[in-house]
């Protein structure tokens, strides 16, 4: 009998607190630091190209294959104005099977590949999943912005000179070999 | 002819008031019942989605009219009006002015009594008519608890009757003028609001059709329009015993200032309702479900004998009074009678409460018999 009392007192209380409802559309959600959507490519803002040398790791290890790679000669480095030798010639990523594992992001060698904020990427149809080189180089270049990469440290072309100039990339050897 | 037409008009009137009234509550109802669980409840339809029940309706105006495979195609047809025309006549004789009632019959609230036990058999053809044995089932239940909860219901009406003189709203909400009848009779509020509650099949009381067990009662086979006219009529219901226990227990439109500003009362009157709704809501977002054998047993053990009680209480009091002071002619009772009628109906709501949580203690020790709770 007291119980039932009790009972509506504690709804009575919960009617005055604030509703917890998100109006999705229009407000979202504060997304966490490491929060984990689609991968995207990075920018290499020094030489104007991307990162990717189109070398097919991510497309390998994709556990849905839905990473598409092709690869082509650099112009830039004919004129040493690049030390990728080859680079990115069209990538796709077909998000709509994309399970967001990060193991291409794992896998890749010259940190070309980021794991984004971008969650909200539907269509209307299934062409416009695909998501094309420019695309995703420009979702890279906001990610970039938003300073969720950290760029990794320049590779010394010639090995041999440049150790004293430069001791901070040298302490970390490791970074080098991956 | 005029007295026809002027007849016709007003309950037109009615009618459309009656579809407003449930549009605005459906509305408040998951508003109300949103707030309670901490959500909004709907806000895409229009600002605060107060269109919400508009476009519902549209919905259901739209949907395809099914009849069952080895239906009864009078009795399906017919049933949902045996529904609903009862609840809607309930409205005719209840005033929401002094002035504004479309017949202000003399035996009132005898009529209500009356018309509204006719929803019963309409709950009945629609669960036999649709031909399936969830239907029936529901009917079946539905029929059950109506039928027992109605005893109580009259009981409450007939004392407040005879504590009043009258079976006319309007002269029972008079009455009432000074102070509304809950001071007095607190016991009469409750059992007729309970009753009302399961009467109209609201939530600790909603075995007719319980979503979760039965599917949707005896309105299973229904669709689209004929299935909003079920629901119509059981928001109208809903409606008519919030407005039935504030005209008979919270003095209706008499409140403050009301004697200077007359356009005061409907106001009073939508505020005491509306807080009669509150009510209804906060319930239904707290309390369970009853299983049917508690239904019964809370019904025919406890409310059936208290109501008897209360109908003995209502009757001694002013009887003892009229000897005592030997003053006949007065219909309204003293202050000081008043004060006791409160007294003793207060008693015995305790002694009732009293009594149940006893012997629910007893119930659960014997529940769990060597298990230390």
């Amino acid at each position: 009998m007291i119980s039932i009392f009790r009972g509506l007192i504690t709804t009575l209380k919960t009617t005055f607190r604030r509703p917890v409802t998100v109006q999705y559309p229009s407000t979202h959600l504060p997304l966490t630091p490491r929060y984990m959507g689609f991968p995207v490519l990075t920018w290499d803002f020094k030489i104007q190209e991307p990162y990717c040398t189109g070398c097919l790791v991510c497309a390998r290890v994709c556990p849905t294959d839905v990473i598409t790679v092709s690869m082509k000669d650099n112009p830039k480095a004919a004129n040493e104005e690049s030390h990728r030798r080859k680079i990115v010639n069209d990538f796709k990523l077909d998000i709509s099977n994309c399970i967001l594992c990060g193991l291409c992001v794992e896998f890749c060698n010259f940190d070309a590949i980021i794991m984004s904020d971008f969650h909200e990427e539907g269509s209307l149809t299934r062409v416009e999943q695909d998501l094309p080189l420019v695309t995703l180089l420009d979702m890279g270049k906001e990610m970039q912005d938003k300073g969720k990469f950290t760029p990794p440290p320049p590779k010394k072309r010639p090995p041999a000179k440049a150790k004293k100039d430069e001791p901070a990339t040298d302490a970390d050897p490791e970074k080098q070999e991956s | 002819m005029s007295t026809l037409l002027i007849t016709i008009t007003q309950v037109s009137i009615l009618l459309a008031f009656i579809m407003v009234m449930v549009l605005i509550l459906t509305y408040l109802e998951r508003k109300v019942l949103a707030r309670i669980q901490m959500r909004m409840g709907p806000m895409r339809t229009g600002p605060y989605g107060i269109l919400q029940s508009l476009a519902d309706m549209m919905k259901l105006l739209a949907k395809e009219d099914i009849r069952p495979h080895g239906s009864d195609r009078m009795l399906f047809y017919l049933a949902p009006l045996f529904v609903f025309v009862p609840s809607f006549l309930i409205w005719i004789t209840i005033p929401f002015t002094r002035n504004i009632v479309v017949e202000n019959l003399e035996l009132g609230l005898f009529y209500i009594v009356a018309v509204s036990t006719v929803s019963i058999v309409g709950m009945v053809l629609a669960g036999w008519a649709s031909g399936g044995k969830y239907s029936i089932l529901g009917s079946a239940r539905s029929a059950a608890q109506l039928i027992s909860y109605e005893l109580p219901l009259v009981f409450v009406i007939a004392g407040v009757g005879i504590l009043a003189q009258s079976f006319n709203l309007i002269t029972i909400v008079n009455q009432q003028s000074s102070i509304p009848a809950i001071v007095y009779q607190p016991l009469g509020f409750t059992i007729f609001f309970v009753a009302g509650l399961a009467e109209v099949g609201r939530i600790p009381f909603d075995i007719p059709h319980a979503e979760s067990e039965v599917v949707g009662g005896p309105f299973v086979e229904y669709s689209g329009i004929r299935w909003s006219i079920f629901f119509l009529a059981e928001y109208a219901n809903t409606l008519a015993i919030a407005t039935l226990s504030v005209l008979l227990f919270l003095g209706g439109w008499s409140g403050p200032l009301t004697e200077h500003f007359e356009w005061l009362q409907p106001i009073w009157l939508i505020l005491k309702v509306s807080a009669i709704l509150f009510l209804i809501f906060w319930i239904r977002a707290t309390l369970p479900r009853f299983r049917i054998d508690q239904l019964m047993q809370f019904a025919w053990k406890i409310l059936l004998p208290l109501s008897f009680v209360y109908i003995m209480v209502n009757a001694t009091v002013p009887f003892v009074e009229t000897v005592i002071t030997s003053n006949a002619a007065s219909n309204q009772l003293t202050g000081i009678a008043q004060i006791i009628l409160g007294a003793c109906q207060i008693l015995i709501l305790f002694l009732v409460a009293f009594a149940i949580s006893k012997r629910r203690k007893k119930y659960l020790t014997h529940l769990h018999q060597g298990v230390p709770a």
